[in-house]
């Protein structure tokens, strides 16, 4: 059997496997997990032509690791980092062919917070449910359920050597408000707290995971307006609740399946990819739009 | 259990972000809307509506996952409209499972003097009610069991603990709860069992179905 292997030399926090996914559990209590920005972890997977399933999605600090064992390519992409390969330099995004000893450094960059690796082949990793992501907050997927750290090895069973020549190509970066569909409590929410939302300017926190993205509130518009909690109910992705503290929290892919706080609305998805690469001290601000509307946007990126 | 008044706007159908709705039939917790949630979730996963990737019954609620690319937010309301209205079907028989446990857990002491009886006597009364899983939520494999005469009802700690570990019985606001991952939780311990929902070998990876019946012994 061919096979290559990678060995980890460096890995900032939050550093897993993760593919497209484990959807359709939730009813055991099972989230979805997957990339934090799912369009970035498919475009590093597009330069490949084909690719493996599963990639690494690595944070700001960026990520080193060596070839240890036979030939390999790698295609990299999501947010901006920096990138070298033996030392020699490369423009984000990137495709490259890697064979033993080569040494692949990717440093911190100018935006994002999560960028991806992607390998011509499959790695040898168990899968749970049908899939290698990582779940870190029950602890299983990836890598025996937690980040990669250095000294890791990663075994990719029948590289392919060949890919498909795609033209590399930077996506433009987008800007402008975070939309949003009103929340399922929007009605227990008066509308001059509703108003302020979508006026007032928030920033993202420093406390941030695949969990959840709290959100510093500078007006103090929750800190005044406290919600009650609430029967537990089914949460997703995107979803907006308010804590017990007046803090807002924008719930991420490793989300726990139900919430009993307060939702104000939920980040559409044709926005979710950007909100997740937005860093601490970002200000963001939202803008209300139908759940058609959402829709007919996501087709436009889509197709 | 109080019975509550009745809300002739429910169930109510709300849309959750643009992929995803939730049928709500309750905003408090109480059985008959548990029993209206998986009663429809069962109804809405045997329509197997073109369109519909997942339907999650929860404590009151429903969620129902849809693809827009296949159908609208509008038809998929119509469709659920015609099931919530059409005849309920016969409940099916439902199996009745048997958590042998330990009672041995530290917070039982606490609640025996909270609820002015006995740990015995506490652990007794806890034992003597068939249980219904409510759902399964918060964590994987996390299942809320209820529900348990009001005269047992106690409210959650005020103090979370960090971490208890997978098998842990927990008991809080009229119900019993298994954990199936170590979690962090404001219930009271009572005990632990050997039983274990969860297993991510399997498919499905969970034993206990939403409607399911539910006995503790003493093991």
């Amino acid at each position: 059997m061919d096979y290559a292997r990678i060995r980890i030399i460096r890995a900032g926090p939050l550093t897993t496997i993760q593919d497209a996914g484990r959807p359709g559990w939730l009813a055991h209590g099972i989230g979805a997990s997957g990339p934090m920005d799912r369009g970035s972890f498919d475009r590093a997977g597009f330069w490949l032509g084909a690719s493996g399933r599963a990639g690494i999605e690595f944070s700001r600090n960026g990520l080193s690791l060596e070839i240890d064992h036979g030939r390999i390519v790698v295609a990299g992409d999501g947010g901006h980092f920096g990138v070298a390969i033996n030392g020699r330099r490369k423009k984000w995004p990137f495709r490259a062919a890697l064979k033993r000893d080569d040494f692949l450094e990717i440093t911190p960059g100018s935006a994002g917070n999560y960028g991806y690796l992607r390998f011509s082949g499959d790695f040898e990793l168990p899968e749970v449910l049908d899939s290698y992501a990582t779940n870190t907050i029950a602890g299983f997927g990836g890598v025996e359920g937690r980040s990669l750290r250095p000294a890791d090895e990663l075994t990719i069973i029948n590289p392919r050597l060949r890919v498909e020549s795609r033209n590399l190509s930077a996506m433009p970066a987008e800007t402008g408000p975070i939309r949003i569909t009103w929340g399922l409590h929007a009605d227990m929410i008066p509308d001059f707290v509703r108003q302020g939302f979508i006026e007032r300017p928030f920033l993202i926190s420093d406390k941030l995971d695949r969990m959840g993205v709290r959100l510093d509130d500078p007006t103090g518009l929750f800190r005044d307006f406290l919600l009650r909690s609430l029967i537990s109910d089914p949460v997703l992705p995107g979803d907006i609740q308010i804590l017990g503290d007046g803090t807002p929290v924008v719930l991420m892919v490793d989300h726990q399946p139900t919430g009993g706080y307060p939702r104000v609305g939920t980040i559409i998805g044709a926005d979710f990819d950007r909100f997740a690469q937005l860093r601490p001290g970002t200000e963001v601000r939202f803008e209300p739009v139908s759940v058609e509307r959402a829709q007919t946007i996501r087709r436009s990126i889509i197709v | 259990m109080s019975a509550p008044a009745p809300r002739p706007d429910l169930p109510l159908l709300q849309p959750l972000g643009d992929s995803a709705l939730l049928v709500r039939f309750g905003a408090s917790l109480d059985p008959a809307a548990n029993r209206a949630a998986i009663g429809f979730a069962n109804v809405m996963a045997k329509a197997a509506l073109p369109g519909v990737i997942e339907v999650v019954p929860s404590l009151v609620s429903v969620l129902v996952r849809y693809s827009w690319s296949i159908i609208s937010l509008a038809n998929l309301m119509g469709e659920i409209r015609l099931l919530l209205s059409a005849p309920k079907p016969e409940q099916a028989a439902t199996i009745t499972h048997v958590a042998a446990t330990i009672f041995d857990g530290e917070d039982i002491a606490d609640l025996a003097v909270h609820l002015e009886i006995s740990p015995a006597e506490f652990i007794r009364r806890h034992n003597e009610t068939a249980l219904t899983v409510l759902a399964t939520g918060f964590a994987p494999g996390f299942v809320y069991c209820g529900f348990h005469p009001e005269a047992l009802n106690v409210p959650r700690r005020s103090m979370v603990r960090a971490k208890v570990p997978a098998g842990t019985v927990l008991f809080a606001a009229g119900q019993t709860a298994i954990t199936s991952t170590p979690i962090p939780t404001g219930w009271h311990i009572i005990g632990h069992t050997a039983f274990r929902n969860l297993d991510l070998a399997q498919t499905p990876p969970t034993t206990l179905r939403a409607g399911d019946g539910i006995r503790f012994e003493v093991a």
